[in-house]
């Protein structure tokens, strides 16, 4: 038999906004990397990203 | 990261993706045929650098003769791309389009990405392709829908995505766009109380 841990259901919507909040600020970092970054440069990381 | 904006036009230098030849493989038939279209929604973002992939690009054109409609299928075909959701231009252009439903075309051995075609049926759909913004990226050129309008969309939409894209835009444009624009477009779909997302 397996023993499934309780879940505290507010516990779990902390992280989860928690999560998102994080989210938000690394997409507000990588923006600003991107502005002061040079075109050919950035294209490359997302190249990789884009599995190419 | 390099663009300027000239009036509507947004001039972007930048080496292309294996996305964005293939959007522009697409775009070009519709080009060449004259057909009005506007891309919206995810590929915008990750045109401008968005960290993400996508499995469709969303696009509208502009209602077609049945004639009009016909040569672009044929167009398309012969550019190596099937629709993978209906068998005839007939079916595409009756049953799914005029209903408001999407057709999606991918390269022919392909299931993604893919082009998700609509006809605009609302009028902020029709906004979109009549206000759309031509994006040139050295010698080639793509339409996108308005950015404000783009910005507030995706707040509308809602998923933790959405608003990413939506914060990505806006932080890199926001001293380009008008934030009023913004504002109305976002009080007019009821998302206003998510504007504090762009932390503006």
């Amino acid at each position: 038999m397996v023993h499934l841990p309780k879940i505290d259901l507010k516990e779990l919507a902390k992280e989860v906004r928690q999560n998102r909040k994080q989210r938000l600020e690394f997409v507000r970092q990588y923006v600003e990397w991107l502005k002061k970054t040079p075109n050919k440069v950035w294209v490359k990381g997302q190249k990789k990203v884009l599995g190419e | 990261m390099e663009f300027s904006f000239k009036g509507k036009n947004i001039v972007f230098n930048k080496p292309l993706t294996n996305l964005d030849k293939f959007v522009l493989k697409f775009t070009s038939i519709l080009e060449r045929l004259g057909i009005r279209y506007v891309i919206i929604s995810g590929y915008v973002p990750i045109l401008f650098g968005r960290s993400r992939d996508t499995e469709d690009v969303d696009l509208f054109i502009e209602q077609l003769s049945a004639q009009k409609f016909s040569g672009f299928w044929e167009a398309a075909k012969n550019e190596d791309f099937r629709c993978i959701n209906a068998y005839s231009a007939k079916q595409a252009k009756e049953d799914f389009l005029e209903y408001g439903l999407a057709i999606r075309f991918a390269l022919h051995d392909r299931f993604i990405p893919n082009f998700e075609v609509k006809y605009p049926k609302t009028r902020l759909s029709e906004y979109s392709l009549d206000n759309r913004i031509k994006v040139i990226i050295g010698e080639h050129y793509l339409y996108t829908s308005k950015l404000e309008l783009q910005i507030a969309f995706k707040l509308y939409l809602g998923t933790d995505k959405d608003i990413e894209d939506a914060v990505h835009l806006w932080d890199l444009f926001k001293d380009n766009l008008d934030k009023q624009t913004v504002k109305d477009f976002a009080e007019d779909l009821g998302v206003t109380h998510k504007l504090g997302k762009l932390k503006w």
